[in-house]
């Protein structure tokens, strides 16, 4: 059925395990294919204007490495009624704060502004998803600060890009997923304005993005706003999304980094992950609260305390380019570990891997899982405290399982998950066979140039 | 159905036809806001407490912050406070690291002490329902840390390996160093242990530290989130603070912060593609008068993506993709920094720009729309702040912590307003001192140091 204005109200009376908070819900299409969810929550006059994308570093094509995330950066240079420099002022002047980011599988863009001025981020989202002013000035201008970004964030720090441009290589066969997000100076150089306008057409159209308002705001009227601002913005055809799967008999890749800005070495390993929302999806998530998850951590305990090996740790599904909310699959489930330099990255490496061996082997306890499910309510509850966290959990849920209600069931489904569950995926999924290995050294100086 | 209707009608009154894009939308004035009343009293034994009522999460937020930051280091033991803070939590008389560790998670919680330049922070939280436990866990922290020595000998190695690391990113080499060159032999110059300091590092003295400084007389504990009743929490607090003994602490007399002076110190990292620039002066303390008037200043100098010098350095010449000033402000004193990475090749020019924007705030008067838009920027990332438990409590903890007057938060948007721009102009220029601002760069010194040659004489360190 295909109605204007069709209004879903999914009311959420469900609890959030126990704990009593529960996000409202309201979600709603317009007639051009834009997904709008609210979620009212008046406990600070503050709203966050939050806008998804379903396009990020995974659609780019050969060639045009970093596409996605310049792209993201013209977003920023201007439209017909806000012209070059007016929307970083007018929303600052206005007391708010904004941004943009660009993932593997979408990009968002958000203003948190006062909540009285909920209008201001709608004009400034629906004039730039209207009338988007690319031109040549604007696209060598942002060439430039996106050169200047990859400076800062990944030429001149230490383990940036061996994590950001040879890990992907590792960890995926697809170029899709493989290549950098970043992008290389050759292909930056490459982008034309044509790119730039073809890709805005494609992917920046209403019936490829998600609008959620969150915070302190009255559905009625700002229903209103969304439908005068955004309601006769054309769609354009759905786009098309690339083919993701990796071959099903790769290999794991393992590589040894020099690295000529780091001082201590670390190690990145890998081992590719469930599919999203499956069963072992959630097992795998428990298992990395039990070995990750705060203080009592089987990482922290036997590996920085036991064996005084590492000396500190990231781990997730999806890292290192997101958390289990934004995975996508494919994906691995992947760690970084900083460790002393009286261990190679392999041993270390191998460590981690003996804790999930225990696992495999002894399974876990309850007591020890039920500290796991606190620490996860406990994590879950704080990061639900910020309206910008709300509105990108809302729309991950839509983009990705088309539930934005998920907000408030999903903590259930991996408290739920069993000893028995976890000592399962332990097996299936973290054995060494499947296991990728980037090992980072710090060069010795005098190979610095 | 209801709603079917609801926005048809909606759609009418106000369609894409009648609406003008070409402005931004009329908005109608910010309802106002309170802050939850917040009750504060004092323990016999000296011990401030602060309680605040917030029931919007099921959880509760807590800090427990004493005078004991990293100005009190022993000169030679640089990171003491940080490494005191750090180890509280590694053991007590009654626990084992891994027993509070695992107390901790049963009940949702966190707890990890650290320093600043003039406190120690015990900062942590946990779901509301087992508020007693985590505040009997904050107090056994407090009040019977062991300092067992296998943790002491842990902290120094991961530290130091920690330490190399931070040693490898330009900007913690940046920070390290223009905090040594404004600050001078004042105790806000040193940031970070130094690998000697923590070799010399042992349990003895992170003991003498705690003994002479985490007494209750000394600190203050804030409690906010969902809590039980008022008589309950004052109860709970009694119970396991009430007999911690009061003990006479003796400060060190003051340091002098050394006058504003040009120095070019050039932290030689070969092989960095980009210079990381620090530029700025010591300015004044949190608590004085002119604190806020600077603070509007720096804003609009270099606060958000709006700011007079992004719009120069990042829009208009494209020198850099960060670009940013503040002030560092302390007890005693603060830092008025500058800070932008940029290429190798446009080290000059940036520099005279930043200089140059640095020293116009205080010669010339800002403009009344720069003025109000930077108040609303203010203000609004103010009532930002307090969607969370953990940014309203660390709010609260500056209140405390600065010495700040009672009033502090709910009068902040009222004084910001109030700001005049004469008195921007005349902090500004008190602060500001053309030709003396401290330039620490990080760099490839063979390809950027004659660059700087023309900001005065350039020292060049390791």
């Amino acid at each position: 059925m295909k109605t204007h204005f069709f209004t879903l109200l999914l009311l959420a009376p469900r609890f959030l395990n126990g704990a009593e908070v529960s996000v409202p819900v309201e979600k709603y299409t317009l007639s051009n294919g834009m997904r709008v969810i609210l979620s009212q929550d008046k406990a600070v006059p503050v709203v966050s204007v939050y806008l998804m994308y379903g396009v990020g570093a995974r659609s780019e094509e050969k060639g045009r490495t970093g596409f996605a995330h310049l792209f993201e950066h013209m977003m920023f240079q201007g439209s017909a009624n806000a012209p070059k420099g007016v929307h970083f002022k007018t929303v600052e002047s206005n007391g708010g704060n904004l941004n943009g980011s660009t993932h593997q599988d979408y990009t968002d863009y958000f203003e948190v502004l006062p909540s009285n001025k909920v209008a201001i981020g709608l004009w400034l989202e629906s004039d730039r998803m209207r009338s988007l002013a690319i031109t040549d000035e604007n696209l060598t201008n942002q060439k430039e600060a996106v050169k200047q970004e990859r400076r800062l964030s990944f030429d001149n720090q230490p383990y940036a890009t061996a994590i950001v441009d040879h890990w992907p290589q590792l960890a995926f066969k697809n170029w899709q997923s493989s290549h950098s997000l970043i992008g290389s100076y050759e292909d930056l150089n490459a982008a034309s304005v044509k790119d730039v306008s073809t890709f805005f057409k494609t992917y920046y159209a209403p019936n490829n993005a998600i609008l959620v308002l969150s915070g302190d705001i009255d559905n009625v009227a700002v229903k209103k706003l969304i439908q005068a601002y955004f309601g006769d913005i054309p769609s354009q055809p759905q786009p098309k999304h690339p083919d993701l799967s990796e071959p099903p008999d790769a290999a794991p890749g393992s590589k040894v980094y020099k690295d000529a800005l780091a001082n201590v070495p670390g190690v990145v390993a890998g081992y590719p992950g469930p599919k999203r929302r499956s069963a072992d999806y959630y097992a795998l998530a428990m298992l990395d609260v039990l070995m990750t998850g705060g203080e009592s951590s089987r990482f922290q305990l036997n590996l920085i305390k036991g064996k005084q090996s590492v000396v500190s740790y990231e781990a997730n599904l999806g890292w290192p380019f997101g958390d289990a909310s934004d995975y996508k699959d494919p994906n691995v489930y992947a760690m970084f570990l900083i460790h002393k330099p009286n261990f190679t990255g392999r041993q270390i490496a191998d460590q981690a891997q003996e804790e999930f061996t225990k696992i495999q082997k002894e399974g876990v306890d309850m007591k020890e899982l039920t500290r796991a499910r606190t620490f996860l309510l406990a994590s879950r509850l704080n990061s639900l405290q910020s309206s910008l966290t709300r509105a990108k959990l809302l729309a991950q849920y839509e983009l990705f399982d088309g539930k934005p209600e998920l907000i408030n069931t999903e903590l259930g489904f991996f408290t739920a998950v069993t000893p028995e569950q976890i000592q399962a995926v332990a097996k299936k999924y973290l054995t060494p066979e499947k296991r990728s290995v980037l090992e980072i050294v710090p060069a010795p100086k005098e190979a610095k140039k | 159905m209801r709603h079917f209707l609801v926005v048809l009608i909606a759609a009418a009154a106000l369609s894409a036809q009648t609406l003008d894009r070409t402005k931004p939308p009329e908005t109608q004035p910010l309802p106002a806001f309170k802050l939850p009343p917040v009750y504060e009293t004092k323990l016999t034994n000296g011990l401030g407490i602060v309680l605040v009522e917030d029931p919007r999460f099921p959880l509760i937020s807590v800090r427990l912050t004493f005078a004991a930051g990293s100005k009190f280091d022993p000169k030679d033991l640089p990171g003491l406070a940080e490494s005191t803070a750090a180890l509280l939590t590694e053991g007590t008389a009654k626990r084992t690291s891994r027993q509070l560790a695992e107390e901790l998670a049963s009940i949702g919680g966190a707890l990890n002490g650290r320093s600043t330049g003039d406190t120690l922070v015990l900062a942590g939280g946990s779901l509301a329902e087992h508020s007693s436990k985590l505040v009997e866990l904050v107090a056994d922290v407090a009040r019977n840390a062991a300092f067992p020595k296998d943790e002491v000998e842990l902290r120094k190695q991961n530290r130091l390996q920690n330490l190399l690391q931070q040693q490898s990113e330009p900007a913690f080499l940046a920070e390290e160093k223009f905090a040594a060159v404004l600050y001078g032999s004042h105790p806000y110059s040193r940031i970070a242990p130094t690998a000697a300091s923590l070799e010399k590092l042992d349990g003895s003295a992170v003991k003498a530290f705690r003994d002479a400084r985490i007494v209750p007389n000394n600190g203050v504990l804030i409690l906010l989130g969902k809590l039980p009743s008022r008589a309950a929490t004052l109860k709970l607090i009694e119970a396991n603070f009430g007999s911690w003994q009061r003990k006479e602490i003796s400060d060190p007399p003051a340091s002098a912060v050394p006058e504003a002076k040009r120095q070019v110190v050039l932290v030689n990292r070969p092989g960095s593609v980009q210079a990381d620039i620090r530029a700025g002066q010591v300015a004044i303390s949190r608590q004085s008068p002119e604190y806020l008037p600077l603070v509007v200043g720096t804003t609009i100098l270099g606060g958000g993506a709006s700011s007079r010098l992004f719009n120069n350095i990042r829009e208009k010449k494209g020198y850099a993709y960060s670009v940013h000033s503040y002030v560092d402000a302390r007890r005693e004193s603060s830092a008025l920094t500058a800070v932008t990475q940029v290429r190798n090749e446009v080290v000059e020019p940036a520099m005279k720009d930043l200089l140059g924007e640095l020293e116009t705030i205080g010669k010339e008067r800002v403009s009344p729309e720069e003025l109000t838009s930077v108040k609303n920027y203010m203000s609004g990332r103010f009532v930002m702040g307090l969607e969370s438990q953990n940014g309203l409590i660390e709010q609260l903890n500056l209140v405390k912590s600065m010495a700040l007057p009672n009033d502090y938060l709910e009068t902040y948007t009222t004084r910001l307003r109030s700001v005049e721009p004469d008195q921007i102009e005349r902090a500004a220029a008190k602060y500001i001192s053309p030709g003396k601002a401290a330039i620490v760069v990080v760099g490839d010194a063979e390809k950027i140091g004659k660059s700087l040659e023309k900001f005065g004489k350039v020292e060049v360190v390791k």
